[in-house]
């Protein structure tokens, strides 16, 4: 069975050339290739045997995994459990406890330097990894010792890619992002929090497909997905070209749909594929629910300065240095440590509270 | 208030962002490749950002055309010929009747409606064992 190729468990299912067609069409359109490469992808799909992929959760809330469970685009029942071999992942297998590490174990034995390693969550490298641990293994020793029989690491989430909330100022935990640590193997970035279901599997359907990493810009992110901006392919974007601009949330500028980057949309320094993929099939996205994008899947989205403070305001200063001392290494969390302790006796001085007027900004 | 309908909302139309008429343009680039060269080809519509507006533009101005097909094969794909023959709009959904991908098709045939090879071959042997069970139970008979 496990030498079964794709088109083979599709065709033992009862599924008709047609429908792998059309499976494959779905796909194409999901990876942003051309529609001439649904050819080119069928040919490769069919020709599939199953990788082992084992996903390792760190320092997350799941989010990653709910957004991904909901993926329909192609089914991802088709894709995760025909396409792949879903070997470990804490909270979707059926076992628990040793059976689970013991799973994990095995896969990686006998798929050693083959398998797929995807990550999500951060790992905290402070007081010797004490803050996040499985089965008594702290996270970073786990990561090491995958890694090293990984083919390739996709870090899925903000958290695996740069570190994401938990790496938020005064990270308390000490918590890096998976390119941090490890530094020989291929890793694949896919942030946003979480990440739009369809890049996720549109990420490792490209990796079926090809059998390579996927182009990636100068953060590890695909450029499918990624190589855009929000603002360059917002619907509101004609609206920002005319400076017609919504100044607060309930105007007749926003009523009318017109750009929300005086309310504080980070579209133009973000990059996601939010405004063409959309959320919930396709439902809707941030900006077309009247919200300006956050920027969740850049690095220190947290730090960015306010998410109601125009992209052209000025970005408190101690967020630059405590994210240049981050990347130095674990040693800087002592400057980090003073930098922030600095900053939160000023904010007691000056009493800082959040008001409307500052929402309004 | 009864249902959620009742709620007022006052929806306002903003007008399409142009995506549309890029869109036509390309249909009709492409309907020319057919003409001159029989080049099939086909319009991804998830790869462009089309407000409401737009989307129903594209439909307007394409028409609807002589031919409606439905294929059923992981949920359905319902295929419609527009109004200019030779451009065909394909929707694929789940079985859940979620879009899963939408093209506008450039052929004189959608493929997805053409028999494939490998199956007309495992359908011409299946056939040819049901006449060979008729046979037997015939003889019997």
């Amino acid at each position: 069975m496990a030498d079964e190729t794709l088109l083979e468990i599709l065709k033992r299912r009862g599924i008709s050339r047609r429908g792998f067609l059309k499976f494959c069409a779905a796909t194409t359109s999901l990876l942003a290739l051309p529609p001439s490469m649904a050819v080119a992808v069928a040919d490769s799909l069919g020709r599939l045997k199953r990788p082992a992929v084992i996903w390792l959760s760190f320092q997350e809330c799941t989010g990653c995994t709910e957004s991904l469970t909901r993926a329909h685009s192609p089914s991802i029942e088709s894709l995760i459990f025909d396409a792949i071999s879903l070997d470990y992942h804490h909270t979707l297998q059926a076992a628990s406890g040793h059976a689970a590490e013991e799973a994990r174990e095995h896969s990686m034995k006998a798929d050693w330097g083959k398998y797929l390693l995807i990550v999500d969550g951060s790992i905290p490298l402070k007081d010797g990894g004490a803050y996040s641990t499985i089965a008594g293994i702290s996270n970073l020793q786990m990561l090491q010792e995958a890694a090293a029989g990984a083919a390739a690491i996709v870090a899925i989430g903000t958290c695996a890619a740069f570190g994401g909330l938990p790496h938020a100022q005064p990270n308390p935990t000490g918590a890096v992002a998976v390119s941090d640590i490890i530094k020989d193997k291929p890793i694949i970035n896919v942030p946003g929090c979480p990440p739009v279901p369809a890049v996720m599997v549109g990420v490792l359907a490209h990796y079926l497909t090809f059998g390579s990493l996927p182009d990636l810009d100068d953060l590890g992110r695909p450029r499918a997905f990624y190589g855009e901006s929000i603002h360059d392919r917002c619907y509101r974007r004609p609206f920002y070209d005319q400076g017609k601009f919504a100044k607060t949330f309930d105007d007749a500028g926003a009523r009318d749909g017109w750009c929300l980057f005086e309310l504080g949309c980070k579209g133009p320094t973000t990059h996601n594929a939010c405004a063409t993929t959309k959320w919930n099939g396709g439902t809707s996205w941030p900006v077309q629910s009247g919200h300006g994008c956050i920027g969740c899947s850049e690095p220190d989205f947290w730090d960015a300065g306010g998410f109601y403070k125009a992209l052209s305001t000025p970005v408190d200063s101690v967020t630059g240095a405590a994210a240049a001392a981050v990347a130095v290494g674990a040693a800087a969390g002592v400057a980090i440590g003073i930098a922030n302790r600095q900053r939160k006796a000023q904010a007691r001085a000056e009493h800082q509270t959040v008001t409307i007027e500052d929402l309004e900004k | 208030m009864s249902s959620l309908k009742d709620i007022g909302v006052h929806v306002v139309h903003v007008g399409g962002n142009g995506n549309a008429r890029a869109v036509l343009r390309e249909v009709e680039n492409l309907l020319q490749k057919l003409v001159e060269k029989g080049e099939e080809s086909s319009i991804d519509l998830s790869g462009l950002p089309l407000s409401a507006e737009d989307y129903d533009l594209l439909e307007e101005t394409l028409g609807e055309g002589e031919v409606v097909a439905e294929v059923h094969s992981l949920g359905p794909t319902r295929i419609h010929e527009t109004g200019v023959p030779g451009v065909w709009w394909v929707t694929h959904y789940n079985d859940e009747d979620e879009v899963l991908a939408e093209f506008i098709e450039v052929a004189w045939c959608p493929e997805i409606l053409l028999a494939p090879e490998d199956d007309v071959k495992d359908g011409l042997e299946a056939l040819r064992a049901r006449l060979f069970e008729l046979k037997q139970e015939s003889n019997h008979g």
